[in-house]
């Protein structure tokens, strides 16, 4: 309740910085005149714009005395002149509020003042002043507002969004003026100023259009950095206020476009033409202007919400568009292809329609038809069954600790039906409907973590899987969730060999967590874009030699950018003595949490000394099944030196659901 | 007075205004970054104390120096394996590869040694 007070607060300071662009815009657009109806016009909107400088400041005080409270822990420091000058002096956001707001005095004082149209250079002067204060009174408002609350945020995004504002600005805030000349010109005691009406509209509809395209193109990069995905956008409340938004834009662009129309009935020389033209403008501004004051609403709702991009989205169709099955099934692959032509040619089709007036009915029908076609082919193959949680980010990460804990409730929950190394070949299993599905496959990494997590939670009913709902908690489920992608994960690590691919990053290693001794933990995630990892999985005496020749190696790997992480595949916690004096090793061997790491690891490999290379993105790049298989220190050296050179930054694997 | 020469008075002291803080918070981050580079010189050259504790890597009895991978050294070295001479050859007795270890580092930064060392289960 008392965050919505501050967030209305901020919303009217903003939406009276905003009009005061918009009014500080048109002014200056419009011109001088010395036309009676023009300069009263005038008159009025610079007395508009003194209120709107009012209600900024105003809002602007109250937003300082609510800082105050919120510094001092009380309301009462809302009030307490102590308080505000402490906020305002020794903060930095107190300065720059104290600067905006002499910015706001002044254009105040600028909007009072008289201005003779007659004197040219005193008019400009004027006008233009209005006009820069007020974009720098909005702009460093965005400015100090962003910074203190975006978290990591690029400049570009910072850019973007402050030009936005001042786009909106420019268009929304100077709606209302408009539509108020157009109306008075209209009027038959108006005829004196209907030529000056027209320049004014005139010269608005090219900044308004340039405003427009500023608009389009920074809204799609905000949009992007806080939606980012299609899921993003259609399952999160946030996600559903930037369509609706644009369903608005798109009822904005239609009316605009029609009073764009309106234009060349403007313009007669003589008094009496265009009037009814003038008045119907009017309309269409003023329905524009009411256009805008929705969308502002719908922003101000917005910014009160969680950026979806942080959001769970909740998926509302029964299916979902992806090409992931199509690698695995070529026939699939034929059809998906011949039925994108196919709708592509319908596509092209339905352009053909447009440009080619006589034949638009048989064109239409036939891109209409095309289209069908091409979705009746392509879409059963790219089409899967979805379900609300499909796009759920994991609440619990994807390490080892969790997926060690997965394998000791699949053992209990699972492996009856599903086998103990999940290929679908558990005794329990054959009296079912349908054989059990086998974990290991390719297709497990197809599906999403949510579709696994739904799976889990509700059965499915037509294969006899029962729901877990109820028997297993929420964090019990993701840790079956992440045990099943490792799964997957590690059928597909059967490609790797000990030399690596380059350029293919696929599969993301488990992230584990290890302490050496007693020292504070550490996670291979923190080692990503710094340093490869070479995880080595040994079991005494038979690794003794490699883990020496590693050790005399130490050195060199380490300058060429890679660090051992030696795990006694026991779990034992006493590696490091059990390794004893001789030869002398230096790279950490895991003392705490080594039973998780060998227990996730082991699912890649059963040999009793494996390497695996993890690029320095968090990658599993090779895999080095038994000691035999180890390459040579100077082979391995080669292929840190390969992955160094690699150019492809993948996206970090924990985002990238599979 | 013109209006024109009012604006151009505000704009004048806009630009002003601007080059004064801009200047001002320079000459804050100077002072700030002086201060930094200030602080390590003074610490240097003192006698001083620190704790840690970490897991014997290697003893080498010859050269009297012990390899330990230590945990966070509050005030002086973040967690690594590294090498620390013993001030005296005894207190590398019965120590073994493998064993827990608190210890107490005495001397002027770089010189440390370690001149108290207890195994810890």
């Amino acid at each position: 309740m008392s965050g919505t007070l501050g967030i209305a607060i901020r919303g009217v300071h903003l939406a009276a910085c905003v009009g005061l662009v918009g009014v500080a815009a048109i002014l200056w657009l419009a011109g001088r005149t010395d036309r009676p109806t023009a300069l009263a016009w005038h008159t009025r909107v610079a007395r508009a714009g003194r209120w709107l400088s009012l209600a900024a400041i105003l809002s602007g005080v109250a937003s300082l005395a609510w800082q105050a409270a919120l510094l001092e822990g009380h309301a009462g420091a809302a009030f307490d002149p102590g308080a505000l000058a402490t906020v305002a002096l020794e903060t930095r956001g107190g300065h720059v509020w104290l600067a905006r707001h002499a910015v706001l005095v002044l254009l105040a004082a600028f909007l009072a003042a008289r201005v003779d149209p007659r004197q040219r250079l005193d008019w400009l002067a004027a006008r233009a002043e209005t006009l820069l204060l007020a974009t720098l009174a909005l702009g460093l408002g965005a400015l100090a507002g962003h910074a203190a609350t975006a978290e990591g945020n690029a400049a570009s995004v910072m850019v973007s969004a402050i030009v936005h504002l001042l786009a909106s600005g420019l268009w929304a805030g100077a709606l209302l003026p408009l539509a108020d000349l157009l109306r008075r010109a209209g009027e038959p005691a108006g005829a004196d100023s209907r030529a000056y009406a027209a320049l004014t509209v005139r010269r608005f509809s090219r900044w308004g259009l340039a405003a427009m395209a500023g608009l389009g193109v920074t809204g799609a990069v905000n949009a992007w950095a806080q939606v980012g995905s299609v899921p993003a956008l259609v399952g999160t409340p946030q996600g559903g206020l930037l369509l609706v938004k644009l369903a608005v834009l798109a009822a904005v662009l239609a009316v605009a476009a029609r009073g764009r129309r309106l234009l060349p009935a403007l313009s007669g020389e003589a008094d009496t033409v265009g009037r009814p033209a003038m008045r119907r403008l009017a309309r269409l501004v003023r329905v524009e202007a009411l256009l805008a004051l929705a969308i502002l609403g719908v922003v101000a709702a917005m910014i009160a919400l969680p950026p979806a991009r942080h959001a769970d989205p909740t998926w509302l169709l029964s299916f979902r568009l992806t090409t992931d099955p199509l690698a695995d099934a070529p026939a699939a692959r034929v059809r998906a292809l011949i039925g994108s032509q196919v709708a592509v040619l319908g596509m092209v089709a339905a352009l053909a329609s447009l440009a080619w007036r006589q034949r638009r009915l048989a064109l239409g029908a036939a891109a209409a038809a095309l289209g069908a076609v091409g979705g009746v082919l392509a879409l059963p193959a790219i089409a899967i069954d979805a379900y609300p949680v499909t796009y759920r980010r994991p609440a619990v990460p994807y390490t080892a600790g969790s997926i060690a804990a997965g394998l000791a409730l699949y053992r209990v929950h699972c492996a009856p039906c599903h086998g103990a190394s999940g290929a679908g070949d558990g005794p329990a299993g054959l009296r079912l409907p349908r054989p059990p599905a086998d974990l290991r496959a390719p297709h497990t990494t197809h599906h999403t973590a949510g579709d696994l997590f739904w799976w889990i939670s509700h059965g499915i009913a037509a294969a006899g899987m029962p729901p877990f709902r109820g028997r297993l908690d929420e964090e019990q489920m993701w840790d079956l969730v992440n045990l099943i992608r490792a799964m997957g994960a590690a059928g597909q690590s059967r490609a790797l060999r000990a030399r690596i691919e380059p350029e293919r990053p696929r599969i993301a290693a488990p992230d584990a967590s290890f302490t050496v001794g007693p020292t504070p933990t550490r996670s291979l995630r923190e080692l990503r874009g710094q340093r490869i990892a070479l995880l080595v999985l040994y079991t005494l005496p038979e690794s003794r030699a490699r883990l020496a020749e590693l050790a005399g190696a130490h050195g060199q790997l380490v300058v060429a950018g890679a660090e051992v992480i030696a795990v006694p595949r026991d779990g034992g916690t006493d590696g490091i003595r059990r390794l004893g004096a001789d030869p002398v090793i230096l790279y950490p061997v895991v003392t705490g949490s080594a039973g998780e790491i060998a227990t996730t690891y082991s699912l890649f490999s059963r040999q009793p000394h494996t390497e695996f290379l993890v690029d320095r993105h968090g990658y599993l790049r090779a895999v080095a099944p038994g000691a035999a298989a180890a390459l040579p220190v100077p082979d391995l050296l080669g292929e840190i030196g390969r992955l160094n050179a690699e150019r492809l930054v993948p996206p970090p694997p924990a985002d990238h659901v599979h | 007075m013109a209006l024109w020469k009012a604006v151009l008075l505000v704009n004048l002291a806009l630009v002003f205004g601007v080059t004064a803080g801009w200047v001002r918070w320079g000459r804050e981050a100077a002072a700030l970054r002086r201060e930094l580079a200030a602080a390590p010189a003074a610490v240097a050259g003192l006698e001083r104390e620190f704790r840690g504790e970490g897991v014997v890597r290697a003893v080498l009895g010859e050269a009297g120096v012990l390899v330990i991978t230590h945990g966070d050294i509050a005030g002086y070295m973040p967690p690594m394996t590294m090498g620390f001479r013993a001030a005296a050859p005894a207190l590398l007795d019965g120590v073994e590869v493998g064993d827990s270890v608190r210890f107490v580092l005495r001397g002027a930064i770089p010189h440390l040694q370690i001149v108290a060392l207890e195994r810890t289960p």
